[in-house]
């Protein structure tokens, strides 16, 4: 039996310890392909979806490949303890420690080419299958499988490195055991009963003070949290694992009133060894999953914004003309033509919109008439409301607007005109687009508006405004494209030929805003899937190499008399913090990060998105709890298992 | 109390027990003894006689193919799971060979886990392992963990743990295996003047006929059935010596047996 031929059959027999590894990997493996599948589609590639979803799935490839290098390289090595015996063996029968190192080399490497092969070949037949989801969630046009040797080579290539990396380091685990030690399978022991007091204070105060500061952010302070709250988090985070949690655990172990009581004491103490074991695996999966937490609930906030977007943008077309544009009847006429030859029903108005100066705030007031409204607001179906000469209503540029100018009355003069107003309440519908008509606009009637032009000479014109109301929005993609590649055009000569017209589509918009949110959305949610289930995974790979140890107190128990009740109990209070902490705390940092987000998004779009997060942290919640009773349930059959 | 000496605590009847599997194996045969109440009776026999076998019956982890185990006058075979699981609990203390303390809980906590889980007044639990760490001179060390104790310390605890529920009966299954021959006679004295004074049944599993020899009766089995009993006398010297005989009658394999021979 040559060397390799020994590497090999140890993979082969130990399979069942391997099982947990190689899966691990093959789904690694297999989602790192599909995304690339994807990352190099050509009708993906080809499309203006390219730039923002390539880069969404070049990130989240990258945290793939990282979070799967934390992940295989820690399985490793609680993997290589679990067998230390066995290694024992090995060098107390004269093996030298590089032929150790070799052996633990060539067996990672045959494992990682077999699970690069099994991943990919699966990931190859799944694609067609994704690539439908893919389609029915983005609402993008069929994708077609095709053949590209570009995944293929980038996928073999990171995992290939991957492994390697990890197959180098791993065997370091082991150099530093006894042989003694290692027969006896107690490598690396750390002291876990040891804990600093003042790290772990230093730690609470920390999270608790980034906690505060993510509270009560305002939006002139955002930016600067931005970059002190992630590292105060993180540090925090380390500190309250390794130190606030044995030192909270420790006090309560004084407590006999509490500690001494039913299963309690079992279930503490072995908690106490746990997480002070597993404190820097907790730390990475806590940051890990705030991450995709995060992620995933700023994407969901993207795709509510879509959803929103039709209260926030209520017209279906908008084409804005400055005075002196040539093209204004032109276009007109041409997105008439268009919609009809669609058979797009629409209602358009036009507005004149007046700019005169206001002799009360010394602002400019851009004046709009009622009339005009009032026939925009019936294609909405609203009634239409009367004005008397000399009285004036607010035109809210935004919802906060409306209720900051709700209560106002405000006496004014404008300048150019001479004609004296008294503004007082808002016009009650929302039927623009927020600051459509300028920031500062008031509505007159239909008189008033005709004296202050005539008073100005028709000079006071500042735009016109053609407002269509489209009930089938969302069918106007194709409305318009000319004018729309004319704005672009002049974008590209820049100031040399500048166009007097704007010209918005909103229905092109949305469904552009909408495949980049949902295509991100669905790549989050796959990253956060893989990495939870990674870090459950990881849960139950250490539950797995502790096995032997906690048979044995099983039968310890057994005998001391314990009830099957009451051990269930124990392996609950056991599991539940190593479960429930990590994810816990990641919780509560996902909920600080969507306040202070949520300052960010009432800044940019008033959007709430309240809804969204709880939906994704609700999701979670049950997932987790799912995964608990599954780990749970093959953890006691395990260990009830006879020993053998 | 002590006047009834008669009275048996564990009565075995015609108890055979016969693993099945793809190698059928008798490791019992109708192996019929009582055990009186405040006895300390120790089972020896060479490897494969069935000793283990007898102690995983009598701690009803296994449950024999015929005959009947009564123990305190319930018999055994009637109990449900969550039965024995409270009947060891309150009747039962084991000592092992391997020291099978927590490892992550203190002497202290290792002590005081089987009162636990009855849920007795804190103050009442606290009082009992007062009691029995200066019983058993393990005051100094209760707060220390089982890492840091010496194998005499370790078994001291372990026995702490098996009695401090006060139970009727303790089983032990080669308690000084694994300790040095003055760790060993430390835990011996412990067991023989927990039997004096306390009155607490013991049944001891022995290669050791040192350990034997401070029990009030040695029983002897061979190939899973009953080969001889004697009773102790005046002295321990001669007892001593007559299990050597008996041994050396029992047979078996030389190396089963202490290396020890005391002239």
């Amino acid at each position: 039996m040559t060397f390799r031929q020994f590497a090999y059959r140890n993979v082969l027999r130990n399979r069942r310890v391997y099982a947990a590894f190689f899966m691990a990997s093959v789904f690694s493996v297999m989602v790192f392909f599909l995304y690339s599948m994807l990352l190099f589609h050509p009708s993906i590639e080809n499309t203006f979806l390219k730039e923002i979803s390539s880069l969404g799935m070049g990130i989240a490839e990258v945290i793939l490949f990282i979070f799967t290098l934390f992940f295989l390289f820690y399985s490793m090595r609680s993997f290589l303890q679990a067998r230390s015996r066995e290694f024992g063996v090995l060098l107390l029968l004269g093996m030298a420690r590089r032929q150790l190192h070799r052996l633990i080399f060539i067996e990672t490497m045959l494992l990682g080419f077999a699970s690069i092969v099994t991943g990919i070949f699966i990931g190859f037949m799944f694609s067609k299958f994704f690539f439908m989801i893919v389609k029915a969630i983005v609402q993008i046009p069929v994708l077609p499988l095709y053949l590209s040797w570009k995944p293929f080579a980038l996928t073999i290539g990171a995992f290939l490195s991957l492994f390697a990396i990890i197959s180098y380091i791993a065997p370091v685990f082991i150099q530093q055991g006894k042989i003694s030690d290692l027969l006896h399978g107690d490598m690396a022991v750390e002291s876990v009963y040891t804990y600093s007091k003042s790290r772990g204070i230093f730690g609470v105060i920390l999270l608790l003070l980034a906690y505060s500061m993510a509270a009560f952010v305002s939006r002139s302070s955002i930016i600067s949290l931005f970059f002190l709250l992630p590292p105060l988090i993180t540090v925090g985070t380390y500190y309250f694992f390794t130190d606030t949690l044995p030192l909270i655990l420790h006090a309560l172990r004084r407590q006999k009133q509490f500690f001494w009581r039913d299963y309690w004491m079992i279930s503490i103490s072995e908690s106490i060894v746990r997480l002070k074991e597993n404190a820097r695996m907790f730390f990475i999966v806590t940051i890990v999953s705030t991450l995709a937490f995060m992620s995933v609930g700023i994407l969901a906030s993207l795709t509510s914004f879509a959803s929103q977007y039709r209260e926030v943008n209520p017209l279906g077309l908008v084409y804005k003309s400055l005075p002196q544009n040539e093209y204004e009847y032109r276009h007109i006429a041409h997105l008439a033509t268009e919609l009809e030859q669609q058979g797009i029903d629409y209602w358009a108005v036009r507005f004149r919109v007046l700019q005169q100066q206001s002799s009360y705030t010394k602002n400019t007031v851009n004046i709009v008439k009622l009339a005009d409204l009032n026939e925009l607001a019936l294609s909405f179906g609203e009634k239409p409301l009367q004005l008397e000469q000399g009285h004036a209503l607010f035109l809210p540029a935004s919802a906060s607007d409306a209720s900051k100018l709700a209560k106002k009355l405000v006496h004014t003069e404008l300048a150019e005109s001479n004609m004296s107003l008294e503004i007082e309440g808002i016009y009650p519908y929302r039927l623009f687009p927020p600051n459509a008509l300028g920031l500062n606009t008031i509505v007159v009637n239909h008189l008033d508006f005709d004296k202050v032009e005539e008073q100005t000479l028709g000079s006071s014109l500042a735009f016109t405004y053609y407002a269509f109301n489209i009930e089938k929005w969302q069918e106007t993609k194709n409305v318009g494209l000319s004018i729309n590649s004319q704005v672009l055009a002049s974008i590209v000569l820049e100031n040399k030929a500048p166009v007097r017209f704007e010209f918005e589509n909103p229905g092109l918009n949305y469904s552009h805003i909408r495949m980049t949110f949902s295509l991100l959305l669905f790549m989050g949610l796959l990253l956060a899937g893989v990495l939870f289930l990674a870090s459950g995974s990881f849960i139950y790979f250490r539950l797995y190499t502790s096995l032997s140890h906690d048979r044995k107190q099983y039968a310890v128990l057994q005998r001391i008399g314990m009830t099957d009740r009451e051990f269930k109990k124990i392996v609950n209070r056991q599991l539940i913090p190593q479960f429930f902490f990590p994810w816990g705390v990641s919780f509560i940092h996902s909920v600080f990060a969507f306040l202070s987000l949520q300052v960010i998004w009432d800044a940019l779009a008033e959007i709430s998105i309240v809804k969204e997060l709880t939906l994704v942290l609700l999701g979670f919640t049950v997932m987790q709890i799912f995964y608990f009773y599954l780990i749970r349930w093959r953890y006691i059959s395990h260990i009830k298992a006879p020993t053998s | 109390m002590n006047s009834q000496m008669k009275k048996p605590i564990v009565k075995m009847e015609d108890v055979t027990k016969i693993y099945e599997g793809k190698v059928m194996h008798r490791a019992l045969t109708q192996l019929d003894f009582d055990v009186q109440e405040g006895e300390f009776v120790a089972i020896m026999g060479p490897s494969g006689s069935g000793k283990t076998t007898l102690l995983n019956l009598l701690m009803a982890t296994d449950i024999p193919t015929y005959g009947k185990i009564v123990i305190g006058g319930v018999e055994l075979e009637t109990l449900s799971q969550n039965e024995i699981a409270l009947f060891r609990r309150h009747q039962i203390g084991f000592v092992f060979q391997e020291i099978n303390l927590l490892q992550m809980l203190t002497v202290e906590e290792n002590l005081v886990l089987p009162l636990t889980l009855d849920g007795l007044p804190v103050e009442e639990m606290r009082a009992r392992v007062q009691d029995m760490a200066k019983k058993l001179h393990l005051e100094e060390i209760l707060e220390r963990r089982p890492d840091e104790l010496s194998g005499g310390q370790a078994q001291r605890t372990a026995i702490g743990r098996a009695l401090i529920h006060q139970p009727k009966i303790v089983l032990a299954d080669e308690p000084t295996g694994n300790l040095d021959s003055k760790s060993a006679k430390d835990v011996l004295e412990l067991l023989e003047h927990i039997n004096l004074h306390e009155r607490t049944t013991i049944i001891m599993v022995t290669h050791d006929p040192i350990a034997a020899s401070y029990c009030d009766r040695v029983l002897f089995i061979k190939d899973g059935e009953f080969f001889n009993e004697i009773y102790k006398d005046e002295r321990r010297q001669t007892f001593f010596q007559r299990i050597l005989n008996v041994l050396s009658l029992l047979g078996g394999n030389v190396n089963d047996f202490s290396t020890v021979r005391l002239p």
